[in-house]
C-alpha cells in the first residue's frame, strides 16, 4: 500500500518524558476490540495474504 | 459425458470469467491483464439466460428471448435462482410467460419439447440439466471466440447462495465440461473490476455495490482494506428490480392502448402481454440514453397496431415508487453495516438496471458530495455496469489459472479467510496549526489482521524531540443544527416579528432555511503507546509504521525520514 502523507504535525516531546529505549507501552488491543469476519478470497492482495497465512510468513519475510 | 473425465492440468487451462444471472449472462477473458467481455455469435455481450427449442433445434440468448412471444411453451427463462433449491422454496413469479417450473421429487424441473417432429414426446428436464445446456452454449461461444477450447472458469454468484446452490452450480458446469476454478461473489467481482484499472491506487475505503438486475436487487457494503475485501452487510430485494420498471411501462401503455381502443386491455392476453414486456424493456433501455423513446408494437391485441412515445421525465414520474425502493434498500444495508452514508467512499452501480440515470442521481442525493458515485451517467470513468461482474470474474480467473485445484481450495478455506478485523482505528495524535489534537488514522476500522500500514507525519516546524502517541480512534457523526435566523441581536423581538410576518417574509424564510450539517469526526480513544524520536532536523518528517499481528499484538516503528535508527516497540496481545 502507498504511504499516506499527512500535513499536520506531530507534538513536541513533553518536558521530562522518558522511557526505556524511548518506547512506552500503555494499552493493547484486546479480543473485544476485534470481530471475526471473512475476507473474500478474491484479488491479488488476497493471494498475498493467503501465501503469508499458509506459509506462516510475516510481512517483512514476505517482502524479501 | 463419461465419468473418466479429468480436470485439466493448470498449464493446459483456457480460462474465462462467467456471470450467470436470472436475466442475462456474460463471458469475459483477459488479454494483457485487461478484462474484455466477449460478444457471442449474435454480437451480444449481455446474453439472455434463456433456452428455446423449435423443431428440435436449440436456441439460446437473444434468439431464445425473441421466442418468448411465439414459442413460450418451449422456452425456459429465469431459472438460475432455482439451481440447488427445493421446489417448495422457489418463487416462480417470473416464469408465467415461459415454461413453468414443476415439482419432480421435490426438485425443480421444466417440461418442453426439445425434439423434432409433430409427435415428439416432451422431455422433463431438471433445472440442473437446463443450466448445463445453457452453460455449454456460453462456453462454446467463448471457445469459438478465443479459438481454443475453454476448459475452466470463475463464475460469480449472489452473496446469499448457500452450499447446496454452489454445489449444484459446480455440478451443472462440470456436466457442461467446464471446470469451476472458483465461485466468487457478484459484488466483489464488481469491486475487483474497478480496482483492476491500472491508474487505481489501492486505498482503504468503504464501498457500496448496488447490483440492480432484472428480477432482483442486491446491495452490499464492502470494507476494502489494503486490497482485501470484507463484506460487512448485504440486502436482497425481489420486489424492486428491472422487471418492476418494465411493469410500470407495460401498465402505462396498456392503459393508453385501452383508452384508444374501446377499453381492450392487452395485458389479458398472454401473447399480447409478452409483446408488451419485450417492447417495454426496449423502451426502458432507450430512456437510459435519450430523453425520449418510442413504444411500438405491431398487432398488439385483436390485430390492432400500437405506437406511442414517452419522455424520460414522465417515465421517472410513473416509476418513482420503484426508484424510491432502490434508495430504501441502499439506506437499509448501510444501517445494517452499522455505518452512515458519510462513511461510504464509493458507490458502484452494477447490473443492467444501474444504467438508469435517475437511479444514479437519486443515490447522489443520498450520499455526501465526497462519495464517488460510479455510474455511466455520473462519471465518464464508469465501467459499463452490465460488464462489471464478468470482468471481475475474468480477472480472478487469470489470477488463479496456474494454481492446482487443491491449492485454490486450501487458500479459500475458512482457516485462511476468517480472521479478526479490528473494531477501532489505530492512529497517531497530531496537532493542527491552531493547536488542536487531531487523530490521524493509520489502520482503519474493519481492517483484517495481520495488517501493516505506514504514514509520514511532519515534525514541528523547528524539529527537535517529538512525541509519537499511538491511540485508538473511532468516528462519530457530528450534527450541527442550523442557527435560527434572528434579525438583529434581540432574538425575542425577532420572534415576535416572525409571528407577525406577512407572506412575503414567510417566503424569504423558506429560502434561507438551512439544513442541519452532518460531518464525520474522529474521536480519540484509549492510548496504546508513546514513543520519542529525538533531534529531528528542521522541516523533518517522521515515518510511523503500525503492524497488527494475527494475534492482535501490535508492533510500532518510527524513525525520522532519511535518518538512521528510530524506535521500535511491541504491545503484546
Ligand atoms: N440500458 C439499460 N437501462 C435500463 N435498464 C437496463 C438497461 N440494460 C439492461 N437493463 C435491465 O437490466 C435488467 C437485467 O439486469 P442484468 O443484466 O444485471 O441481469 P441479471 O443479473 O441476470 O438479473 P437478475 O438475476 O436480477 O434477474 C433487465 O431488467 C434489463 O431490462
Ligand atoms: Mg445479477
Amino acid at each position: 500500500m502507498a504511504t499516506a502523507l499527512v500535513s499536520l504535525s506531530l507534538p513536541s516531546l513533553p518536558e521530562g518524558w522518558a522511557a526505556e529505549k524511548d518506547f512506552k507501552p500503555i494499552g493493547k488491543i484486546t479480543k473485544d476490540g476485534a470481530t471475526q469476519r471473512t475476507i473474500e478470497p478474491v484479488g491479488p492482495h488476497f493471494l498475498a495474504h493467503a501465501r503469508r497465512a499458509r506459509h506462516k510468513r510475516t510481512f517483512s519475510e514476505d517482502d524479501r | 459425458m463419461s465419468d473418466t473425465k479429468t480436470t485439466p492440468a493448470p498449464g493446459d487451462r483456457t480460462v474465462i470469467g462467467v456471470t450467470f444471472g436470472n436475466s442475462n449472462s456474460s463471458i469475459a477473458y483477459t488479454v494483457d491483464d485487461k478484462a474484455e467481455v466477449i460478444a457471442n455469435e449474435d454480437g451480444d455481450r449481455q446474453i439472455p439466460t434463456i433456452l428455446s427449442y423449435v423443431d428440435g433445434e436449440e436456441y439460446y440468448g437473444q434468439q431464445a428471448k425473441a421466442f418468448l412471444v411465439r414459442n413460450s411453451k418451449n422456452t425456459v427463462a429465469y431459472f438460475r435462482d432455482f439451481l440447488g433449491k427445493d421446489f417448495k422454496s422457489i418463487d416462480p413469479t417470473h416464469n408465467h410467460a415461459s415454461v413453468h417450473p414443476e415439482d419432480v421429487d421435490g426438485s425443480v424441473s421444466f417440461t418442453l419439447t426439445d425434439e423434432e417432429g409433430e409427435d415428439a414426446t416432451p422431455s422433463t428436464l431438471s433445472v440442473s440439466e437446463i443450466s448445463t445446456r445453457y452453460l455449454r452454449r456460453l462456453v462454446n461461444s467463448a471457445s469459438e471466440y478465443l479459438g481454443k477450447k475453454v476448459t475452466s472458469a470463475v463464475i460469480t454468484i449472489p452473496t446469499n447462495f448457500n452450499d447446496k446452490q454452489k454445489a449444484a452450480l459446480i455440478a451443472a458446469a462440470a456436466a457442461a465440461d467446464l471446470e469451476v476454478l472458483q465461485l466468487i461473489s457478484e459484488p466483489v467481482a464488481a469491486v475487483v473490476a474497478y480496482d483492476a484499472r491500472p491508474e487505481v491506487e489501492i486505498k482503504d475505503k468503504i464501498v457500496v455495490v448496488a447490483d440492480l438486475g432484472g428480477t432482483r436487487s442486491d446491495v452490499t457494503v464492502v470494507a476494502s482494506r489494503g486490497g482485501l475485501y470484507t463484506i460487512l452487510a448485504t440486502a436482497h430485494d425481489y420486489d424492486f428490480a428491472g422487471a418492476t420498471l418494465d411493469k410500470v411501462l407495460i401498465d402505462h401503455f396498456a392503459k393508453e392502448f385501452a383508452k384508444r381502443n374501446q377499453g381492450i386491455d392487452p395485458r389479458e392476453n398472454a401473447r399480447s402481454l409478452a409483446k408488451l414486456k419485450f417492447e417495454a424493456e426496449a423502451t426502458k433501455r432507450a430512456l437510459s440514453l435519450s430523453t425520449n423513446a418510442n413504444f411500438s408494437i405491431e398487432s398488439l391485441a385483436e390485430g390492432i397496431d400500437f405506437s406511442s412515445t414517452i419522455n424520460r421525465l414522465r417515465y421517472e414520474t410513473i416509476a418513482r415508487s420503484v426508484f424510491e425502493g432502490f434508495n430504501r434498500l441502499v439506506e437499509s444495508v448501510i444501517k445494517k453495516a452499522g455505518l452512515d452514508v458519510l462513511d461510504v467512499d464509493e458507490v458502484i452501480l452494477s447490473g443492467g438496471t444501474a444504467h438508469t440515470p435517475r437511479i444514479a442521481a437519486n443515490f447522489g442525493a443520498i450520499f455526501p458530495e465526497s462519495t464517488n458515485i460510479l455510474a455511466p451517467s455520473t462519471t465518464p470513468a464508469a465501467i459499463n455496469p452490465s460488464e462489471l461482474q464478468a470482468r471481475g470474474a475474468a480477472l480472478q480467473a487469470s489470477l488463479i489459472q496456474e494454481y492446482e485445484a487443491e491449492d485454490i481450495d486450501q487458500s479459500t478455506h475458512a482457516a485462511v479467510t476468517t480472521v479478526p478485523h479490528i473494531t477501532n482505528a489505530i492512529g497517531v495524535l497530531s496537532v493542527s496549526q491552531s493547536g488542536d489534537e487531531v487523530f490521524v488514522p493509520v489502520v482503519f476500522p474493519e481492517t483484517a489482521v495481520p495488517a501493516r500500514r505506514t504514514v509520514i507525519v511532519a515534525a514541528p516546524k523547528n524539529g527537535g524531540d517529538v512525541l509519537i502517541k499511538i491511540v485508538e480512534g473511532n468516528t462519530h457523526i457530528k450534527v450541527t443544527q442550523p442557527q435560527p435566523k434572528a434579525n438583529g441581536d434581540n432574538s425575542k423581538a425577532a420572534k415576535v416579528e416572525d409571528a407577525n410576518s406577512d407572506e412575503d417574509s414567510d417566503f424569504s424564510d423558506d429560502e434561507e432555511e438551512e439544513e442541519e450539517k452532518r460531518e464525520k469526526v474522529w474521536k480519540v480513544g484509549a492510548t496504546l503507546a508513546e514513543a520519542a524520536i529525538r533531534g529531528v532536523k528542521k522541516g523533518g518528517k517522521v515515518e510511523i509504521s503500525i503492524n497488527v499481528n494475527a494475534d492482535l499484538a501490535v508492533t510500532v516503528t518510527a524513525r525520522e525520514v532519511g535518518a538512521k535508527g528510530g524506535v521500535r516497540g511491541q504491545l503484546n496481545a
